[in-house]
């Protein structure tokens, strides 16, 4: 029996399950290796009430949430947890800084209060429930999905590059934005995306989350050295990683 | 005739696994399975002749390669068996996988145990458990070959009698006249009655003639140190204790670089050194 | 050998020459920097380069590279063909031209490479002289002088090339492709007071007096640690090395899931994961250790295979390091004591 997978999408864009319609060469192969019950972005239906693999996007906002993901942990044999947001916090987590109240008062003005109702701090998913697989990135790779899905699909364990960026962008032979004085986050960032977005001529934002061989102190003493201050390395960090460990001097 | 020699001739291309059909699974604990093998190729097969200590990369297409020492002896030609613990991804699959199977198999390589230099003398061979797995090849070599050495000891420890490999072998092998074996437990259950605590309390149960001992050990990382003590206490040579290593590798063939220890590579220089070479080792021991 | 002189304006001829037969690969602009890249105008090579992001070793060593095709079903090769096409590497320096003879110990020694054979038969190599940047230190290895391993070696006379031809087919290239000239002893006088400059213009030349036996004489010294401090694990010192050869293997499977490749791809000894076994143990956990395996091996562990340090003082390791971590450095700190830098 071909296992039986579902996409949830919580708090996010839901660009990456829009990526994952991207995936158009191969998308009709890896819909004939499972049984796809619930895609929420694509699907009208509701979650069911088993399933074997489910791919959760997006990052935990309201209570309802949480109890949502301890349920999927429950039911679900893997669970892979896709995108920034799900992984770091990604963008949603910059409100976990300061009062959430004020946070929704700034957007909706007075009674954001009420909206705020039911809300909590946003975290990701990997902070309320153990997840077996993370594809990272805003938005996910594609080829790496598919990858990490392959993986899933045979059981393999849940493998994540946890190298800083550099060498995959001197691979791409990219001119290093620090030699031109710019910021780039990529000597912090976790590799594994191709170093894409420098080989289109744009910094490192960092979107993969902070690598666990990745020596922040060693990045802001040299950043320092160069004439990037601590607060600007930090501002930067915080875009994707605001919860991330170390990025909050 | 050594692994390289054999690949040349052949002119095979070194990364590319020999197809072997598994012949035989026998489980012997929870995580450890004994897997027998045959290659396939029939000039493989003939070719394919190792020492004890050596070993080979298994490889299974879709998930990896692991470098696995060989647990059968060198004196019985045409098979491979290995002693394979779930790990990782490789060894986990490779649980799942059934007689008559194919998986790959590239070697033998390595620099194992110097049996030539062996013979003629005694031997000391002490094994932490998964570590038997190596030795088992070069005892069962030396039993095949028994007239021509002296004293033959083997002390074993493990966690607990559940956990003890080869068990059946062994308890037969404790009655025999020509090995001297001591198995010890940390953790005894009640139907235990051979020793308690760490391998290296058997060393007060031995008489070693330093002239003519020669020592192998294998086991985890931790093990090395203390083991090697006792066998300095008795006044063994540093260059005839042979200790084996475990490192990551993903070529076995000397250029992959990740099974670095010291200035030497594992996969090429060892797995199998000997206690002077290990001390000149920078973070082996 | 045998020597031509060739006016430098010709060198067009050659690259156009060439380019019927081969494949034509030189050093080309990209921003202020230089990557050798395949040359579709001859005005493009610039010959006149410093040094190049990636090292020649992409070219015989691909960062990602297909091994071998697979069927997962009944675990079988199915296609494992090395294949390269003809063609010409331009503008090696001899620094680069060293750096493959060393990687040639590694690949084509015992157990031959076939992938890195396969692409290393198939080119022509033609070596061009360099002058010295404040981040080379070549002349501590003596890799600033090349004597074989290159079909082709051209030296910088200004007007003209002093051309050194050490092969038959770089014999014939030349002959079929260029108009060249026999040379005077005027002209073998400039080469050598060319040679003699360029050996004049390094910066103040490294000691490297007694490093390998250092190395484990002050295995434990505190330097490592601060370099450990500072190192951002990053592994760009590796990518661009031109000695490095360190890689990893994984396999890809197709969509379906029926077949695959498994290729291999460059690694770095300063990645944790780099000497992880599978139940979890990294023998190499400090940042520190890293950084020091890396000058261990470079300068202990492949001498005491190969006779010489795996290292031919191109630079460009401390161009790509962010935190300013240089062979210069590290050396210096160990031969002559940390208070020295």
């Amino acid at each position: 029996m071909a296992p039986r997978v579902v996409v949830i999408g919580l708090a996010s864009d839901f660009g990456c399950q829009v990526q994952m319609t991207n995936i158009e060469d191969h998308l009709l192969d890896v819909l004939g290796l499972i049984d796809l019950t619930y895609w929420q972005l694509a699907s009208s239906g509701h979650l069911p009430a088993e399933y074997d693999v489910a791919i959760v996007e997006g990052a935990v906002t309201t209570e309802a949430h949480v109890e949502a993901l301890r349920r999927v942990r429950e039911t679900a044999g893997a669970v892979i947890a896709v995108g920034a947001c799900a992984i770091t916090g990604g963008i949603p987590a910059i409100a976990s800084a300061g009062e959430l109240a004020d946070r929704y008062g700034c957007v909706y003005g007075e009674g954001g209060a009420e909206v705020a109702c039911g809300r909590i701090a946003p975290m990701p998913v990997t902070a309320v429930i153990d997840v077996d697989y993370r594809v990272p990135g805003c938005p996910l790779d594609t080829d790496e999905f598919l990858r990490v899905l392959s993986r899933a699909l045979q059981g393999l364990s849940g493998r994540i590059p946890e190298e800083p960026l550099c060498a995959a962008c001197k691979t791409r032979e990219n001119i290093c934005f620090h030699d031109r004085g710019e910021l780039c986050l990529g000597l912090v960032t976790r590799t594994g995306c191709g170093a894409k977005c420098v080989s289109l001529g744009r910094a490192c934002t960092g979107c993969r989350g902070i690598a666990a061989d990745a020596n922040l102190d060693a990045a802001y003493a040299l950043l320092a050295s160069r004439g990037i201050p601590a607060e600007e390395f930090t501002r930067r960090l915080s875009l994707y990683n605001t919860l991330e460990e170390g990025c909050d001097r | 005739m050594t692994a390289s020699t054999t690949y040349r001739q052949l002119k095979a291309n070194p990364y590319r696994p020999w197809p072997a059909r598994i012949t035989s699974i026998v489980d012997l604990t929870e995580k450890e399975k004994l897997i027998e093998m045959r290659l396939i190729d029939e000039a493989a097969r003939e070719a394919f002749s190792f020492d004890a200590g050596q070993f080979v990369e298994v490889s299974l297409f879709g998930v990896g390669e692991a470098p696995i020492s060989i647990s059968s002896a060198p004196s019985k030609q045409g098979f491979i068996e290995l002693c394979v613990r779930r790990a990782g991804d490789v060894t986990s699959a490779l649980h799942q996988k059934q007689c008559g199977d194919i998986i790959g198999i590239r070697g033998p390589f390595g620099r194992g145990f110097p049996f030539p230099e062996m013979k003629g003398h005694d031997v000391l061979l002490v094994a932490g458990g998964l570590g038997i797995a190596p030795l088992k090849s070069l005892i069962n070599h030396i039993h095949d070959d028994r007239h021509d050495f002296g004293n033959v000891t083997i002390l074993y420890g493990a966690k607990n009698p559940s956990e003890i490999l080869f068990r059946q072998q062994f308890d037969m092998w404790k009655h025999r006249e020509d090995f001297e074996l001591i198995m010890t437990v940390d953790q005894p259950d009640e139907t235990w009655d051979d020793e308690v605590g760490l391998v290296t309390k058997l060393f007060d149960r031995i008489d070693v003639d330093p002239a003519r001992t020669y020592g192998a050990i294998c086991g985890p990382p931790v093990m090395y140190r203390y083991v090697i003590d006792e066998m300095r206490k008795k006044e063994m040579d540093a260059d005839r204790i042979y200790v084996s290593f475990e490192r990551r590798m993903k070529c076995g063939i000397g250029k992959c670089g990740h099974c670095g220890v010291g200035h030497q590579y594992a996969c090429i220089d060892g797995p199998v050194f000997n206690y002077w070479e290990a001390m000149n080792l920078q973070e082996a021991i | 050998m045998f020597f031509r002189v060739m006016d430098k304006a010709r060198i067009a001829d050659l690259v156009r020459g060439l380019s019927t037969e081969y494949e034509v690969i030189g050093p080309v602009a990209k921003g202020e920097r230089f990557t050798f890249s395949v040359i579709e105008d001859p005005a493009d090579l610039r010959l006149d380069f410093d040094t190049t992001i990636l090292p020649p070793k992409k070219f015989f060593f691909p960062p990602e590279e297909r091994m071998m095709r697979f069927r997962v079903a009944d675990n079988e090769v199915v296609d494992d063909e090395a294949f390269a096409s003809p063609r010409v590497l331009f503008g090696l320096h001899p620094c680069d031209i060293n750096a493959l003879l060393l990687m040639d110990n590694v690949f084509l020694g015992e157990f031959e490479d076939p992938y890195y054979k396969a692409y290393r038969d198939a080119t022509l190599l033609v070596g061009v002289s360099c002058s010295p940047r404040e981040t080379c230190f070549c002349n501590a290895w003596d890799t600033d002088e090349v004597h074989w391993g290159f079909d082709i070696f051209l030296t910088d006379l200004g007007d003209r090339y002093f051309v050194s031809v050490r092969s038959v087919m770089g014999a014939e290239l030349l002959d079929r492709h260029v108009e060249t000239s026999p040379i005077t002893a005027e002209d073998t006088a400039e080469f050598q007071a060319v040679v003699r400059e360029f050996k004049r213009a390094f910066p103040a030349k490294l000691d490297t007096s007694q490093l390998p036996l250092l190395l484990d004489a002050k295995f434990d010294d505190p330097v490592w640690d601060e370099l450990g401090e500072r190192c951002l694990s990053c592994g760009a010192c590796s990518m661009v090395c031109p000695t490095c050869y360190c890689f990893d293997v994984r396999d890809d499977l197709d969509p379906d899931q029926r077949s695959g490749e498994r290729k291999r791809v460059w690694d770095s000894c300063q990645f944790s994961e780099f000497s992880a076994v599978a139940h979890g143990q990294t023998f190499r956990e400090s940042r520190a250790s890293r950084v020091k395996y890396r000058y261990y091996h470079k300068q202990w562990g492949y001498l005491s295979k190969f006779e010489r340090v795996l290292c031919v003082g191109c630079g460009r390791c401390t161009h790509a390091c962010l935190a300013d971590i240089s062979p210069r450095e590290v050396v210096t700190a160990l031969v002559e004591g940390s208070e020295a830098r």
